[in-house]
């Protein structure tokens, strides 16, 4: 599927960038496509852990303090449980003023109630995802299950505006959240964990059952659950929702349910 | 739409065509006035609105693929591929392909295709 929009700048691949980037003597890392059974560390890799190249496009760069090291770059599936990437919610800016009304009318499965909310609500069914369309031209698309199908259900969103008779652009596009989930597969003591680190942790059981944790590094936050089920979210990139399952699991071992 | 307002759309029904032709009929030789006929054609549209409400008790479920759905204007607009409609007669009617239009009201309805 060929898609022959104007690109500016954002158009480069991810990948590209990263090869760009990346030192010659470092090996390419999988970088957005997990492997089912991740292998470990091999002797090529520094002895060590040096600073990595930054990784995932210029939105890792923004999104986290430092780079991460190769290590935890590395995704270190903790008992063979990696989290799945449950929802992507990205925005784009088309660059044009829309009619909505228009939209509604010619495009398929859209919605428009401007009495209750002032975008066009539009579906696709693959990639399955939702857009919110506004008339301003920016797109907030969500529902995506990885980066790259994100990525390309906005196109289509943009290329279907653009089929309407619209001048739109593909530009600005950013990956604003990440939401992951999985399950440790054993009982946790919310209220013990909630006491030892009460300073990232809120567990109202009378409001929810679940405890919110609020990691500072990476800036995740995660609903812990007594049956063990995790809900991770408010990453920008996948590493940060490996990473912080790495570090709550190690937590979550020590108030595991006798 | 105001709600003393009633959409036309039954005037495109096969009662609505046959009342629409005999009005016109009756205008050609001169027994009504078009103005009356437009009257005629208006009251139509509410007490045909208003009877499918307060009279039609009968229910249909309708199972299908949702090719397409549509919200404009507050009329949604649904494409049904293979449908069937279950009766309460239990008896089953199937089509390739129906199109449903649903109008906001209180005298809310559909047209099929």
């Amino acid at each position: 599927m060929s898609y022959s929009m104007a690109l500016p700048g954002a158009s480069t691949s991810q990948q590209q960038q990263q090869q760009q980037q990346r030192p010659f003597f470092v090996p390419a890392l999988p970088s957005h496509h997990t492997p089912q059974t991740p292998a470990p560390p091999t002797p090529v890799y520094p002895p060590t852990p040096a600073p990595a190249p930054p990784r995932g496009g210029t939105a890792s760069v923004a999104a986290t303090p430092r780079p991460l090291t190769l290590e935890q770059q590395h995704i270190t599936a903790v008992e063979g449980i990696v989290p799945t990437l449950q929802n992507i919610v990205a925005t784009v800016n088309l660059d044009c003023r829309l009619d909505l009304k228009t939209i509604a009318l010619h495009a398929r499965n859209a919605e428009y109630n401007p009495k209750r909310f002032a975008a066009v609500i539009m579906r696709i069914r693959d990639p399955k995802t939702t857009a919110l369309i506004f008339a301003s031209g920016k797109m907030v698309v969500t529902g995506a299950k990885s980066e790259d199908d994100s990525r390309l259900a906005s196109r289509k969103y943009a290329r279907i505006v653009q089929k309407l008779g619209f001048d739109a652009k593909f530009s600005e596009f950013k990956i604003q959240n990440i939401v992951g989930s999985c399950d440790v597969r054993f009982p946790i003591r919310l209220e013990g964990l909630a006491y030892s680190h009460g300073q990232f942790s809120s567990y109202e059981p009378e409001l929810f059952p679940g405890l919110i944790y609020r990691m500072i590094k990476p800036k995740v936050v995660l609903l812990i659950f007594v049956s063990g089920k995790i809900v991770l979210t408010g990453a920008k990139i996948r590493e940060e929702i490996y990473t912080a399952f790495n570090t709550i699991y190690t937590v979550l071992c020590e108030f595991r349910k006798p | 739409m105001a709600s003393s307002q009633y959409y036309e759309f039954y005037r495109g029904s096969s009662i609505g065509m046959a009342l629409t032709d005999s009005l016109d009929e009756l205008i050609t030789n001169g027994s009504i006035t078009p103005q009356l006929a437009m009257k005629v054609l208006m009251q139509f549209d509410k007490s045909l609105a208003d009877n499918l409400v307060k009279l039609v008790k009968t229910k249909t479920t309708l199972k299908g693929h949702l090719h397409t759905y549509r919200l404009c204007d507050d009329v949604w607009t649904f494409i049904v591929k293979n449908p069937s409609f279950k009766m309460e007669g239990n008896d089953v009617v199937t089509a390739p392909k129906v199109k449903i239009i649903a109008c906001k009201n209180g005298d809310a309805d559909t047209g099929k295709k």
